[in-house]
């Protein structure tokens, strides 16, 4: 599971988040991480190793006496495959060289765990263990000197920060990431351009319009009269909540843009309460052609395009002589 | 760059193909209004398809365009702006200085709308 998603992400993860060397040199320095915790690090390298083994079944013992965590291993094959990929970060830790290539690593392991959806509280547990495993060893390991355990232990804990940071920021920014297509995706959705007749379109408008929103809007709009040769669209806002000056003054331009390019924009839906508050507002709607409701609306766009429509008995008595 | 203008029946076409300098917007108004006298022209077609960018001098030229014409008696239609170039223009706040212009979407919409008008006119003439 783990492996076969590793393939697929992309190289540079430090590009995309925009992780560059200064921002990894800042981190550094406000966790106070310097060339003293490198040489305190690996100093720690041969005792690491030593200890690898044990600490990672421990944990192990640990994460699987868990409901969730056992959750994450359907098979043995892949805990042991995890284990081995643990170790080596485990000892990774004590190496030194904590650079880009360094931070990418972290990234990348950041993202695998947020697709096979870890929760943080485990992610975050397992830093915790780690580093009280490690305390214990480390004082097992300088009974005399526990000044100098601390020291080392201080080293580790910096390091394991900077990590930790690195690890839930992959987090928050592939949940951001998705946050931002859904909401491209809701607002394509929610503005369709229809044609109605030859060179009629019809835009229903729904829900809350921002700026963002009323440029995409127009855009779309615009674009679609010249795909569509349209010279008159219905704009109907029976589904927009709320109007003030700045959403009207979208509406504006909206209708200006279109008429540009000889498009004549007929605006339908107006509520009282947004004709109320459009006139308190004092915003001067008067260059825009409105009609009370989208039927209104269309009967116009019909008359401006020289379109009428006839019940089908009418135009036969009408055919009939008399 | 000239724009060439040309005749076609009784309307006249000025397409611009690139960019114009200043200079070159006031030579085509007067272009465009001289020889709507000489070949009793009933309408003017701006064809701006070509153009990327239209700055307030250039929407300030076409509305004098189109009121020098009038005064000689042809309507103008401004054709093909563009979507991008429509909405920049809506941005910069220059569609206030475009308000009395005709516009259509191309050439062929252009000539549709004006031989709209010019019909209606006669028909209110008669009427008269």
């Amino acid at each position: 599971m783990i492996e076969r998603a590793e393939r697929a992400i992309e190289p540079s993860l430090t590009q995309e988040m925009e992780i560059t060397g200064e921002e990894i040199e800042r981190r550094k320095a406000f966790l106070e991480f310097g060339d003293e915790d490198v040489e305190r690090l690996m100093s720690m390298n041969e005792l690491a190793q030593q200890y690898a083994d044990s600490v990672i079944e421990a944990f192990y013992r640990h994460l699987l006496s868990f409901e969730e965590g056992r959750a994450f291993f359907p098979d043995p094959a892949l805990l042991e495959r995890v284990k081995r990929k643990q170790k080596a970060y485990f000892v990774r830790l004590t190496q030194g060289n904590y650079g880009p290539q360094y931070v990418e690593d972290r990234l990348r392991i950041g993202l695998l765990h947020e697709r096979i959806n870890l929760p943080t509280k485990l992610y975050l547990g397992m830093y915790n263990f780690y580093l009280r495993t490690v305390a214990s060893y480390l004082l097992e390991a300088y009974p005399q000197d526990s000044k100098k355990a601390f020291g080392l232990f201080l080293s580790l804990l910096k390091l394991v920060f900077l990590d930790i940071n690195l690890a839930i920021d992959t987090y928050i920014h592939k949940r951001e990431r998705t946050l931002r297509l859904q909401q491209e995706a809701i607002r394509e959705i929610s503005t369709p351009v229809l044609q109605l007749r030859q060179g009629l379109l019809i835009l229903p408008i729904i829900g809350v319009v921002d700026s963002l929103r009323a440029l995409q809007l127009t855009e779309q709009l615009l674009r679609t009269i010249r795909s569509n040769r349209a010279r008159v669209v219905v704009m109907d806002i029976t589904g927009v909540p709320v109007v003030d000056s700045k959403v009207a003054n979208h509406f504006i331009q909206t209708v200006e843009a279109a008429r540009l390019m000889g498009a004549t924009v007929i605006l339908t839906g107006l509520s009282p309460a947004i004709a109320r508050s459009l006139v308190s507002l004092g915003v001067d709607l008067s260059r825009i052609r409105t009609v009370g409701d989208l039927q209104g609306g269309i009967e116009e766009a019909d008359h401006l395009l020289g379109y009428r429509v006839v019940k089908g008995e009418e135009l036969d008595a009408r055919a009939r002589p008399a | 760059m000239a724009v060439p203008i040309l005749r076609q029946g009784s309307y006249l076409i000025a397409s611009v193909q690139s960019e114009l300098t200043d200079a070159d917007w006031v030579q085509l108004g007067d272009g465009l209004a001289e020889q709507v006298g000489r070949h009793r022209s009933r309408g003017v077609i701006v064809d701006v398809t070509a153009l990327e960018v239209m700055d307030s001098f250039a929407a300030r030229a076409l509305s004098t365009i189109a009121s020098m014409t009038r005064l000689r008696g042809a309507e103008t239609v401004i054709v093909g702006i563009q979507p991008e170039v429509a909405f920049a223009m809506v941005q910069l706040g220059l569609a206030p200085t475009l308000v009395h212009i005709v516009t259509a979407l191309d050439l062929d919409d252009g000539f549709a709308l004006l031989d709209r008008r010019t019909r209606e006119d006669a028909e209110g003439g008669r009427g008269g």
